[in-house]
C-alpha cells in the first residue's frame, strides 16, 4: 500500500446510509444515526430573465410546509443515487444543518445497494473527494454490514425496504452477485395496497396541511372539518406527497401480517382496530389489516396483477437455490432480515413458519432478525458505524492521497 | 471486507502445533484491543468437547471468540463392517446472538483474515447459539461430505 494511511480513529468518522425512503446520517462509533433525512426532497423553479434558480427544500420540516409550484422529487432509483444535484443539496444539508462541521475534517463511510453500477460508485468517490474534501472515504455494501452486525460473516440477507425486497447471499463477507433475487413487494407497495383498500371503502383521505380545525364524529360519518383559508396553490405531486404520508401512519399502526396463511374465518374472531384520521374520520378495521398484508407473503391476492412476483419466503429459497449446493446449509442457517418494512407487525413470525417449511428437511433453518427498532430499521447504518470506528479498519480507508496519486477507480481496488 | 485486524505470529506458531504436533485438543483465540487476534488459552490433548465448550459458556453471554478444535469420529463406509477414526480440525466462529452488536461485528468481519492465515482447516463453523456449537451440529457438518 502507498503510504498515506489515514488515523481514521483520532477524529470523528462519519457514516451514510443512504435508502429510497431516508438518508441515514451520524458519527461513527454511536449506536443509532443522529440524523434521518427524508430522501424526498421539494424543489422550486424561479426564472428571472432567462435564468432559471432552483430552490431547494431538504428535511421533514422544510418538505412539510406548503408552497406554491414546489414539486417533490425524490434523488434515488433502485437502491442508486439517481439524481446527483438533488443529493448533492442533500449532503450540503446534512454537512451544515446536521453535523455543523467542516467536511474537510472527517472521514466518510457510505453503504451502497450490493448491485450499485461501477460509474455510479467512482462518481460518488469523485464527489466526496473532489467537492467535500474528506480525508478519507470508504463504501461498503450495506447487506455485508448487516450480516456483520448480526454477527455472521455467511448468510442470507433479507433487506425488505421502502422500494423492494431482495435476498442476498453474503459468503466470508463477500457479496454473491449471481443469485442476489429482488421482488417489488416493499413498503411502497403495501402503501398503494393500503390506498387503493381506503380509496375502494370510500374514505377520502385529506393531508393534515389542509386542515384547521375538525369536530370529533361517530364512527363511519362524514368527517366535519374546515380547510385552512390562504393555502397556496401547491403542486399534485407535492399533495400527493401528504396524501402518502397519512397513508403511510395508518400503514404502520394498522397493518398486521397473520400468523398462518391467511384464512378468513380465523381473521375475523380477532377484534377490530378503531383507527381516526387527521379530517376526523374514523372507522374499525379488521379483516382488512391482515388481507392487504398478505399479498407480501402470497402474491396470488395483489389484486389486478398476475401473480408472477416473489412472496417473502419464496425470494428467499430462490436465491439460495441459486447458489452453491456446498453453500446452501450455511445459508439457511443464517437468514438476516433487515430493512424498514420487515418492522411490520407480525412479519418475522409469518416469514419464520413459512420459511421452516420450505427449508429442506436435511437442513437447519435460522430466523435472525434484531429484536430492537432502531437494531432492524438502521441495521446498515450501525454495521458501519462500529467497522468505521475500529482502530484496526484505519489501514482500510481509500485516503487522500491515494485518491490524488491514483484517482477514482481506486474505489474498485480498495472497495470490494 | 474486511475489518484490517492482524493475525498474530503466536496463533500461526500454536496452530502449527496442533496441526502437525498434535499437542493440544483446541485452542482459543480472542481480538486483543480490537487489533490483533491472539491466542487466549489451549486445551490439553485428553481434553473433551465438553470442556471446550463449557469454556465457551463460561465466558458470559456477551463474548466472541474463535476456536480450533482436533475432532475425532469413527466413520464407517457403507458395506464395510469395520470403522475408522476420523480426525479434523475445525474452525469455529463464536459469537452468540446475546453479544453486543460492536463484538459481533469486530468478530465477524475479522474471522476471513483468520481463516485466510491458517491453512489445513477441515471445516469451518459459524455458531451463533448453543445449538449450532452443540457436538450433534458440529458432528453432522464433520460428517457431511465424508462418502458414506
Amino acid at each position: 500500500m502507498s503510504g498515506g494511511v489515514y488515523g481514521g480513529d483520532e477524529v470523528g468518522a462519519l457514516v451514510f446510509d443512504p435508502g429510497y425512503s431516508s438518508l441515514r446520517a451520524g458519527y461513527a462509533g454511536e449506536d443509532s444515526p443522529k440524523f434521518d433525512i427524508p430522501s424526498w426532497v421539494g424543489v422550486t423553479e424561479n426564472s428571472n430573465g432567462n435564468e432559471t434558480e432552483k430552490k431547494y427544500f431538504v428535511d421533514t420540516v422544510a418538505l412539510h410546509v406548503p408552497r406554491k409550484g414546489c414539486e417533490v422529487v425524490n434523488y434515488m432509483k433502485e437502491g442508486m443515487i439517481e439524481d446527483w444535484d438533488t443529493f448533492e443539496k442533500v449532503l450540503d444539508y446534512a454537512y451544515e444543518k446536521c453535523i455543523k462541521s467542516d467536511s474537510q475534517y472527517h472521514p466518510v463511510l457510505f453503504s451502497e445497494a450490493t448491485w450499485n453500477a461501477r460509474g455510479k460508485r467512482e462518481r460518488l468517490c469523485e464527489l466526496i473527494f473532489e467537492k467535500y474534501q474528506v480525508p478519507a472515504f470508504f463504501l461498503v455494501k450495506s447487506a455485508v454490514l448487516a450480516a456483520f452486525a448480526n454477527g455472521r460473516s455467511t448468510g442470507l440477507v433479507l433487506d425488505s425496504g421502502a422500494t423492494h425486497t431482495s435476498a442476498i447471499p453474503v459468503h466470508d463477507g463477500y457479496v454473491l452477485q449471481h443469485a442476489i433475487v429482488k421482488s417489488p413487494l416493499g413498503g411502497d407497495f403495501l402503501l398503494n395496497q393500503a390506498n387503493n383498500f381506503l380509496k375502494e371503502s370510500g374514505v377520502d383521505i385529506i393531508p393534515s396541511y389542509m386542515i384547521t380545525d375538525k369536530q370529533i364524529v361517530k364512527e363511519g360519518d362524514r368527517p366535519k372539518w374546515t380547510k385552512k383559508n390562504n393555502l397556496p396553490e401547491v403542486t399534485t405531486s407535492w399533495h400527493n406527497y401528504m396524501k402518502r404520508e397519512v397513508v403511510r401512519d395508518f400503514q404502520q399502526t394498522m397493518l398486521h401480517c397473520s400468523e398462518s396463511p391467511y384464512e378468513e374465518e380465523m381473521v375475523t374472531s380477532i377484534p377490530t382496530e378503531p383507527y381516526e384520521f387527521p379530517s376526523g374520520y374514523n372507522s374499525e378495521y379488521g379483516l382488512e389489516r391482515y388481507k392487504i398484508t398478505e399479498s407480501l407473503f402470497d402474491p396470488s391476492y395483489i389484486k389486478g396483477v398476475g401473480s408472477t412476483m416473489l412472496g417473502m419466503s419464496h425470494v428467499v429459497s430462490t436465491s439460495i437455490g441459486l447458489c452453491d449446493i456446498d453453500l446452501r446449509p450455511s445459508l439457511y442457517s443464517g437468514v438476516i432480515v433487515t430493512g424498514g418494512n420487515s418492522l411490520l407487525n407480525g412479519f418475522v413470525d409469518r416469514l419464520n413458519r413459512d420459511l421452516a417449511s420450505r427449508t429442506p428437511p436435511n437442513m437447519r433453518f435460522k430466523l435472525i432478525a434484531a429484536t430492537g427498532t432502531t437494531e432492524r430499521r438502521f441495521g446498515s447504518w450501525i454495521g458501519g458505524s462500529i467497522l468505521a470506528s475500529l482502530g484496526s479498519f484505519q489501514q482500510m480507508w481509500i485516503s487522500k492521497q491515494e485518491y490524488d496519486e491514483s484517482g477514482k477507480s481506486q474505489v474498485d481496488r480498495k472497495c470490494p | 471486507m474486511a475489518s484490517g485486524v492482524q493475525v498474530s505470529d503466536t496463533v500461526i506458531e500454536y496452530f502449527q502445533q496442533i496441526k502437525k504436533g498434535k499437542m493440544y485438543r483446541y485452542i482459543i483465540f480472542h481480538i486483543k484491543d480490537d487489533k490483533v487476534i491472539d491466542v487466549e488459552t489451549t486445551g490439553d490433548r485428553d481434553a473433551q468437547y465438553d470442556d471446550y465448550l463449557n469454556y465457551l459458556v463460561n465466558l458470559g453471554p456477551e463474548q466472541c471468540r474463535y476456536g480450533i478444535y482436533d475432532f475425532e469420529y469413527d466413520h464407517q463406509c457403507q458395506g464395510t463392517t469395520d470403522s475408522t477414526r476420523k480426525q479434523k480440525l475445525f474452525l469455529m466462529s463464536w459469537c452468540p446472538d446475546t453479544a453486543k452488536i460492536k463484538k459481533k461485528m469486530l468478530y465477524s468481519s475479522s474471522f476471513d483474515a483468520l481463516k485466510q492465515s491458517l491453512e489445513g482447516i477441515g471445516k469451518y463453523i459459524q455458531a451463533t447459539d448453543m445449538a449450532e456449537a452443540s457436538y450433534e451440529c458440529v458432528l453432522d457438518k464433520m460428517r457431511s461430505t465424508d462418502r458414506t
